[in-house]
């Protein structure tokens, strides 16, 4: 049994209280027990007196010593007298250790024969110490009673409290013990017990028991509906073919998805910890990702650009399209949310057909359009160029007399030979025609009537035509201009270009070396006029 | 206290049911050359309970009584200490073995009494007065 258990408590503090009355019931009881005998044994001493009293009276009336000593014997005899004495006016008799005591009962004794004479006294000593030992075999009896009595009591108490009281309890216990929470499981209430305390705890529990189901059953189904959703999101995720990482603002990932994972691997790049901000690290153009990360979170928009990724596995570029998007989080921290969206190849369809548009099918230089392009670049990024317009003189009677097939050949000819005389980062165009464009940036612009000289030389180079079994030969008209010196727009320039060109066509009819003309010059040479 | 007073009720029952007995006056007397004139009732009663065998002044005393059918001697103890004969028996018999006392010394008739009394100077008893002679002294006066 439990040494804390209600029963043992109960039955401790039971037998102690017990115990505790008991002891001072029995303190009591002696005291007035003693008290009782007392006054009992004084009553009792005046019985003896009056039993004994004629004969004590004759006794002393007659002074007779043997019948005095006789009544002495008698009383003494008697186990609550301790001693006796007995006086008349000649004679003293009294019993062995008399001693007159605080407790002594003197009685006067009178003539048998004269109501008012007297004749001596009598004095009877109680005997206290047979008293004390009375009232003591008394209370010891009393004392034996009550505790027989309390040891009864304490037995059916503890009888009753462990049925009434603990064995439902531990029934309940046990059951309680016994029931998992969230099942429909209840206590049943123990027998007898429908209208006590036990009863309506036992309500009491079971009520318990189906809100915990209640709760338990909600939170099941919310967790259903939880685990499903997440699943669905994780499938998302860890489908999506766009990478997806999840960092903190520092740069530290938290989270990535399967595509991240392979994207990397076919970059050849090892798995960090960390890329820095944004992913930073995997950028080519970080400079230019911060820039546009930055003013989106600063106008508090998503950040959305396409860049170029580092690439260790091979030359290809890697183009992404990167979205950016800063979320704060239930616990208040900030997190971005980066999605890398593979667009390389769309890049490349695109590069390609930009390049096809920009490309002259027949002389593989650029056609009109991708000269612009390229032109408008320098125009935007401001830097210095000269540019040459170049037209073939007399190429039309070159197709009119050897058909068009020489003449696609000229043109391939020319653009050939015009490559040859230009730097790399020159730009070469057919403008449309029989007209070229060569734009040279960067160019000191003493140096350009130099290099025309040398395209000249290049693209009169005769070309032999098998079909024909001829060699031909073109020459060309040059007009030149200087950006940002005299024209701002392409427009302008290109006008300028033709303006000088037409100015050379024309001094070359009068003299071939004057096929190549400044703008700059043609416009002094019109002040001039 | 309520033994005397029961005492007393006893006695005035014993009174107004024998009035024959209130008729006869009883004294005590000695020998007329006693030297002795008077006595107290405690002395006589001294004398004839057996207390003392001698008189006041020390001269011995010889108690006579007469035996126990006499009426006179039912009226003596009752009006010396209000006890009936059985009583005074009694009295002698419980002190008979262990006491010294012995009783007075018994005459078969009264007439023999006032012939002891008058011949013997020690003598003590009592008769009726109507039996006095010049012989016999009176020293108590016994009322009813």
């Amino acid at each position: 049994m439990n040494k804390n258990g209600l029963v043992i408590r109960l039955a401790i503090i039971v037998i102690f209280a017990a115990s505790a009355v008991g002891f001072l019931a029995t303190q009591v009881f002696y005291r007035i027990t003693y008290l009782n005998e007392l006054s009992l044994s004084k009553d009792k001493i005046e019985q003896l007196h009056t039993t004994v009293s004629s004969t004590t009276s004759i006794a002393t009336y007659l002074e007779d010593e043997e019948l005095v000593t006789e009544v002495v014997n008698g009383l003494v005899s008697n186990d609550i007298v301790k001693s006796v004495e007995i006086k008349t006016k000649s004679l003293s008799v009294s019993s062995k250790q008399h001693e007159k005591a605080v407790d002594s009962i003197e009685f006067q004794l009178y003539s048998p024969f004269e109501a008012e004479r007297s004749v001596g006294s009598l004095t009877i000593t109680p005997d206290l110490l047979h008293i004390e030992k009375r009232a003591q075999e008394i209370s010891f009896d009393n004392s034996l009673a009550i505790f027989i009595q309390a040891s009864i009591v304490t037995i059916i108490i503890i009888i009753v409290a462990y049925t009434v009281i603990t064995q439902p309890i531990l029934t309940i216990e046990r059951r309680l013990h016994n029931i998992v929470p969230g099942t429909n499981e209840r206590v049943e209430t123990p027998n007898h017990h429908n209208k006590s305390e036990i009863g309506s705890l036992v309500v009491d529990i079971n009520s318990l028991l189906d809100k915990t189901e209640n709760q338990l059953e909600q939170e099941r189904n919310l967790r259903d509906e939880v685990e499903r959703l997440s699943k669905h999101f994780r499938t998302l995720f860890e489908k999506s073919t766009s990478s997806i990482i999840l960092t903190e603002p520092k740069g530290n990932i938290l989270l990535y998805n399967e595509a991240f994972a392979s994207l990397l691997k076919r970059l050849n790049l090892p798995l960090k910890k960390s890329y820095g901000p944004y992913l930073k690290e995997l950028f080519l153009e970080q400079h230019q990702l911060n820039n546009l990360v930055e003013i989106a979170f600063g106008n508090e928009e998503i950040a959305s650009g396409e860049f170029k990724l580092v690439n260790k596995a091979t030359d290809e570029a890697v183009w992404v399209q990167t979205i950016v998007t800063s979320s704060i989080a239930e616990d208040y921290k900030e997190h971005y949310q980066i999605t890398l969206h593979d667009i390389s190849k769309r890049k490349l369809q695109i590069d390609k057909l930009d390049k096809k548009a920009s490309t002259d099918e027949l002389t593989k230089l650029l056609n009109r359009r991708g000269a612009e392009q390229k032109i408008n670049s320098l125009i935007q990024s401001e830097t210095q160029f000269a540019l040459v317009l170049l037209d073939l003189n007399k190429f039309k009677p070159i197709n009119d007399i050897y058909g068009h097939e020489a003449g696609d050949d000229i043109l391939i000819h020319v653009a050939s030979q015009l490559t040859k005389g230009l730097r790399h980062r020159d730009i070469l165009s057919r403008w449309g025609g029989d007209e070229f464009i060569i734009v040279l940036p960067n160019l000191p612009q003493a140096e350009l009537t130099e290099i025309t000289l040398k395209i000249k030389e290049h693209i009169e180079a005769p070309l032999y035509i098998p079909a024909q079994n001829i060699s031909l030969s073109v020459s060309a008209s040059m007009g030149g201009t200087f950006f940002p010196d005299d024209q701002l727009t392409l427009k302008a320039i290109i006008e300028n270009a033709d303006k000088a060109m037409y100015w050379s066509k024309e001094k070359q009819r009068i003299n071939d070396d004057h096929f190549f003309s400044l703008y700059q010059d043609l416009l002094k040479n019109m002040d001039k006029n | 206290m309520s033994m005397q007073r029961n005492f007393l009720i006893f006695l005035i029952f014993i009174l107004m049911s024998m009035p024959t007995f209130a008729e006869e006056e009883l004294v005590v007397v000695v020998n007329g050359n006693n030297p002795i004139e008077q006595m107290t009732r405690s002395e006589v009663i001294d004398l004839f309970m057996g207390k003392y065998v001698a008189f006041p002044d020390g001269n011995k005393a010889i108690a006579v009584d007469l035996t126990s059918e006499h009426k006179t001697k039912k009226i003596f103890y009752q009006r010396l200490v209000g006890r009936s004969l059985a009583s005074i028996n009694a009295y002698w018999s419980r002190i008979r073995f262990t006491g010294r006392a012995k009783p007075p010394i018994k005459k078969e008739s009264k007439e023999g009494v006032v012939q002891y009394v008058a011949t013997t100077k020690n003598a003590i008893s009592y008769i009726p007065k109507s039996m006095l002679n010049e012989k016999l002294k009176v020293v108590y006066q016994l009322n009813e």
